[in-house]
C-alpha cells in the first residue's frame, strides 16, 4: 500500500512539473508583458520597454525564470503579479475558495438532481417518466453553458429580479452559477445513474433483497445505489477536472472572482507568474482529487481494499 | 433650579446647532460603478489603464485639472507661469490642502512625486517616458515649485492633469512602503480609499475636507465586470448605477435605450480606428492604389449602419476633440468609379488579392472589415480578412512589418493631442511605423515638439494631417463614442470623453 501510494504521488508530482514547464514555455511565446503594460501610452521607446522588462525580470533567460519559479513553489512563494505587483499567493488565496465552493455547489446540485432522476428512469424503463428524463438529459447535454447562464440571468435577475445577475456575495449569488454548471453535469450523470442502476437491478442480490421483503426504497437506495456509487464516484472525479476547466466561462458570465477569472485576465495581460501559478494549482488539484478518488474506492467497496 | 435647567437646555441647543453648522454639508447615498478591468495597482506610476484613471481621478489630484469639457484649469496648483524659452514652469501651489492621511500637501510633496516618477520607482512602470521632458523639480518655497525642463513640452501641462503626474504623499509612502501604497492609495482627492479586493472591486468614501468642496455622495463602490452582457445585466437589475466605457457594445445600445429606468449617454471619445497601409510592399506601395482604396469605401454608411451612429467618420487619424483636428480638411470622397480608374491607371489587375489584418477580439471591426471588403470587391479587388489575436498583432505583426496590405490600428491618447498619435504612427523608426520613411514628414513632426505657442503648433499639426492625407498613408475610418449606461436615479452626471469621471458633484435619488 505504501509503495503504491509513493509511486502514485511521485507520478502526480511529475505530471504537475510537466504541466508547469509547458505552460511557462507556451505563454512566453505569446507576447511581451512590457509592451502590454505600455499599451495606450504615448511614445514608448525600446529603452522604456527594456526598463520594464528588467523590472519584471523577463529579460533573464527562460531557464533562469523557470527555475526561479520552481524554487518559489517549494516555499509556496508564487511571486508577484506583473499587473500591480500583488503577491500571487494572495490572489490565489481569494480566488481558490471562490472556485472550489462553486465547483462543489455545482456537484451538489448535480448529485441531488441526477440520483433520484436516474433511479426513477431506471425503474420506469421504457415508460413515460424514463422517456421524459432521457429527453431532458439530451437537451441538457446540447446546451452550451454560457447560453444557459445568459437565459437564467434574463429570467431570474432581469425579468423577475429574484437573484443578483452576477457577483460573489452570499448564498443567493451561488444559485445561478451552480445551477448552470449543475444542470449540465446532471444531463450526463442522469444517464450514468440510469445505466448502472439498470445493470444493478438485474443482479441477484437485488432479487434476494426483494425476496427478503425489503421495501422498494430500501432496495433501491441502500443496496442497489451503493453499488452504483463506485462508478459514479469515478466519474465525478473525472468531471471535477472538466468542471474546473469549464468554470472559466461560467465565472466570466457571472463575474465570479475565481481561478478562471484570474487565469483569463492573466492570459490577456501576459501575467506569467499568475498564469503559471493558477495552472499549477489547478493541475495539482485535479491530480490530487483523482488520487483521492482512487483511495476512496476502498472505503466504498471492501473488495478493492483487500486486493 | 428651573432657570438652571432652561439655561442648560439652551446651552445644549446652541451647542447642537453649532455642531450642525460646523459639520460639512451632508453627503448621502452610495453610487455603484462598473469598470471593465482591475488595474491591479493604484499607484499612479504603474499603469496606463483607463480603468485606473476612472477611479484615481477621485482619489488623487494633479497640479492641473482637466474635466469632461477638456479645458485645462488649476488643480493643486493655483496658477503657473511658463518662461519665455518654455524650459521652466513655475507653479504656485494651493495652500492648506491635506492628504487623506493628514499630512500636508506642499512643494516637498510635488518634488517627491516627480523624483519618484522619474527615478527608480517610475522606471518599473510605463508612465515615466511620458514625463521625460522634465529634468528636475526645484522647491522655491513651501508653496512654489519650479519645473526645469530639458526641452519645452507643449503637452506637459495637460499631462500634469492625469496618470503618472498625480501628487502622492511622501511620508505615507516612506513609512508604509511601495507595496502597501499600491493597494492602499492616499491622495488629496474628493474621495478617500476604503478597501480594494483584487478582481472584485474598490470602495471609496467622501472626503469631507476636500479642497474643492465635500462630495455630495457618501460612498463610491466600483465593481470590476469584464463581460459586457454582465455589466448591462447589473445595470438593468439596478445594482450598478453607471457602466463606464469601453464595455457597452453597439449591439446592446437598444437594450439600454429601451429601458425606461436607464439612460444612454454617449460622447465622442479619444479612440480612433483606421486601416493603415503597407506602404512598402505590394500594390499598396503605389499611392494611386491607396487613394483608390480610400475612395472605394463609404465610411458614412459604415458609421450609420454598423456603428449605429455611435461614432463619427474621420479624415485624419484623430478625434474631433484633439488639438490638430482640422474641420476644413477634406478627405477623398466616396467614388467607386474614380477608384476603378485609379486602379486601372496603376496597372492593378481585376481580382488582385489584398489582405486586411484586424484584431480578432474586436467585434465591431470584424463587421466593419466585412463591409470594407465588399466595397473593395465592388471595385475589382479580392480582399481577405485575417483576424489576429490582439497581442500577436501588436507584438509580432505590426512592429515587425509583417502585415498584409491593410492593418487595423486603434489608438486613443487621453491628452487629445494629435502629436501623441502622429509621432508614433508616422515618424521614421517608431514602433508603430514599420514601413514609412519620409524625411519631410519627420521634419514636420519634429518641428512642432518644442513649440510653446499653441496656435503655432496647431498649425503644424494640421499641416501634418494634410500631408498624411495627401500621401494616403491610411484609410481613416471612425472616431468611436464613449458610451455610458446610467441609471436615471443618478443626477448631475457628466460623461467624460476620456473616462475620467470625477463624481464629487453627482447625487443619487
Amino acid at each position: 500500500m505504501i509503495g503504491f501510494l509513493t509511486k502514485r504521488i511521485l507520478q502526480a508530482i511529475f505530471t504537475v512539473l510537466v504541466v508547469t514547464l509547458v505552460v511557462a514555455f507556451a505563454i512566453r511565446l505569446t507576447g511581451d508583458p512590457a509592451l502590454i503594460s505600455a499599451q495606450g501610452g504615448g511614445t514608448v521607446t525600446e529603452a522604456d520597454l527594456q526598463r520594464i522588462r528588467v523590472a519584471l525580470g523577463v529579460d533573464r533567460p527562460f531557464y533562469v525564470q523557470y527555475f526561479g519559479f520552481l524554487k518559489g513553489l517549494l516555499t509556496l512563494d508564487f511571486g508577484r503579479s506583473f499587473v500591480g505587483g500583488t503577491p500571487v499567493s494572495q490572489l490565489i488565496g481569494t480566488a481558490l475558495p471562490a472556485t472550489l465552493t462553486l465547483a462543489f455547489a455545482s456537484l451538489f446540485v448535480s448529485i441531488v438532481l441526477s440520483i433520484p432522476l436516474g433511479v426513477k428512469a431506471a425503474t420506469t424503463r421504457g415508460k413515460w417518466p424514463d422517456q421524459a428524463i432521457r429527453i431532458f438529459s439530451l437537451i441538457g447535454l446540447s446546451f452550451p453553458n454560457f447560453w444557459l447562464a445568459t437565459m437564467l440571468v434574463l429570467l431570474f435577475a432581469i425579468a423577475l429580479q429574484w437573484l443578483p445577475p452576477s457577483g460573489y456575495d452570499g448564498f443567493s449569488s451561488y444559485i445561478m452559477p451552480a445551477v448552470t454548471m449543475g444542470l449540465i453535469l446532471t444531463a450526463t450523470n442522469v444517464r450514468l445513474v440510469r445505466t448502472t442502476m439498470l445493470d444493478t437491478l438485474r443482479s441477484q442480490y437485488v432479487m434476494v433483497a426483494r425476496a427478503k421483503g425489503l421495501s422498494e426504497t430500501k432496495v433501491l437506495y441502500k443496496h442497489a445505489l451503493r453499488n452504483c456509487a463506485i462508478v459514479l464516484l469515478t466519474f465525478l472525479g473525472v468531471q471535477f477536472g472538466g468542471l474546473l476547466g469549464g468554470i472559466v466561462v461560467v465565472e466570466r458570465v457571472f463575474n465570479w472572482p475565481g481561478m478562471g477569472t484570474l487565469a483569463f485576465d492573466a492570459v490577456a495581460a501576459r501575467d506569467y507568474p499568475v498564469l503559471q501559478s493558477v495552472i499549477t494549482v489547478l493541475s495539482a488539484l485535479i491530480i490530487g482529487v483523482n488520487l483521492l478518488i482512487d483511495l476512496a474506492y476502498g472505503l466504498i467497496d471492501p473488495r478493492i481494499r483487500t486486493q | 433650579m428651573e432657570l438652571k435647567f432652561t439655561r442648560s437646555l439652551l446651552g445644549a441647543l446652541a451647542l447642537s446647532t453649532a455642531l450642525i453648522a460646523a459639520s460639512p454639508s451632508l453627503a448621502a447615498g452610495k453610487l455603484t460603478v462598473s469598470l471593465s478591468q482591475d488595474p491591479g495597482s493604484w499607484d499612479p506610476v504603474d499603469t496606463f489603464l483607463v480603468a485606473w484613471a476612472t477611479v484615481a481621478t477621485n482619489i488623487f489630484d494633479g497640479l492641473t485639472y482637466r474635466g469632461p469639457d477638456l479645458k485645462l484649469v488649476p488643480g493643486l496648483a493655483e496658477s503657473w507661469q511658463v518662461s519665455e524659452d518654455g524650459k521652466k514652469i513655475t507653479f504656485k501651489l494651493r495652500q492648506n490642502v491635506k492628504f487623506h492621511d493628514g499630512e500636508p500637501f506642499n512643494a516637498d510633496a510635488v518634488k517627491f512625486t516627480f523624483d519618484r516618477l522619474l527615478g527608480d520607482e517610475g522606471s518599473k512602470g510605463p508612465q515615466k517616458s511620458n514625463y521625460a521632458a522634465i529634468e528636475k523639480v526645484e522647491v522655491v518655497d513651501p508653496s512654489t515649485v519650479d519645473f526645469i525642463l530639458k526641452s519645452p513640452d507643449p503637452v506637459l501641462l495637460t499631462k500634469l492633469a492625469g496618470y503618472g503626474a498625480m501628487i502622492v504623499p511622501p511620508n505615507y509612502i516612506k513609512e508604509k512602503g511601495e507595496d502597501y501604497f499600491n493597494t492602499h492609495p492616499v491622495g488629496t482627492g474628493a474621495f478617500k480609499f476604503i478597501s480594494y479586493e483584487p478582481k472584485i472591486g474598490v470602495k471609496l468614501e467622501a472626503n469631507p475636507d476636500y479642497w474643492g468642496g465635500a462630495p455630495k455622495i457618501s460612498e463610491l463602490d466600483y465593481k470590476f465586470i469584464t463581460e459586457p452582457a454582465t455589466a448591462v445585466a447589473e445595470l438593468q437589475a439596478g445594482r450598478v448605477d453607471i457602466v463606464v466605457p469601453p464595455i457597452i457594445p453597439i449591439s446592446m445600445v437598444p437594450t439600454i435605450k429601451g429601458d425606461s429606468r436607464l439612460e444612454l449617454m454617449s460622447v465622442p471619445g479619444p479612440t480612433v480606428d483606421a486601416l493603415r497601409f503597407n506602404t512598402r510592399d505590394g500594390i499598396t506601395a503605389d499611392v494611386r492604389v491607396r487613394k483608390a482604396i480610400i475612395m472605394a469605401v463609404d465610411r458614412k454608411t459604415i458609421v450609420d449602419a454598423i456603428l449605429a451612429g455611435q461614432a463619427s467618420e474621420i479624415v485624419s487619424f484623430q478625434s474631433s476633440l484633439s488639438l490638430g483636428y482640422d474641420p476644413d480638411l477634406k478627405g477623398l470622397p466616396f467614388d467607386p468609379e474614380g477608384a476603378k480608374k485609379l486602379l486601372a491607371e496603376a496597372g492593378v489587375k481585376p481580382g488582385a488579392p489584398l489582405q486586411i489584418d484586424i484584431r480578432g477580439n474586436d467585434a465591431t471591426m470584424n463587421e466593419v472589415a466585412q463591409a470594407v471588403s465588399s466595397y473593395l470587391q465592388a471595385v475589382g479587388l479580392n480582399p481577405t480578412i485575417k483576424p489576429y489575436e490582439l497581442n500577436v498583432l501588436l507584438n509580432d505583426i505590426i512592429p515587425q512589418g509583417k502585415t498584409g496590405a491593410l492593418f487595423q490600428q486603434k489608438w486613443g491618447g487621453w491628452t487629445f493631442d494629435y502629436d501623441n498619435t502622429a509621432y508614433s504612427m508616422y515618424h521614421s523608426g517608431e514602433k508603430w511605423n514599420p514601413y514609412e520613411k519620409d524625411a519631410e514628414l519627420d521634419k514636420l513632426l519634429e518641428s512642432q515638439r518644442p513649440m510653446t505657442d499653441a496656435a503655432e503648433r496647431e498649425k503644424v499639426l494640421k499641416q501634418i494631417a494634410a500631408y498624411v492625407n495627401d500621401k494616403a498613408l491610411e484609410l481613416p475610418l471612425y472616431n468611436s463614442n464613449a458610451i455610458y449606461g446610467v441609471n436615471k436615479r443618478v443626477k448631475n452626471f457628466t460623461p467624460a470623453p476620456d473616462n475620467r469621471i470625477k463624481l464629487n458633484e453627482v447625487t443619487v435619488d
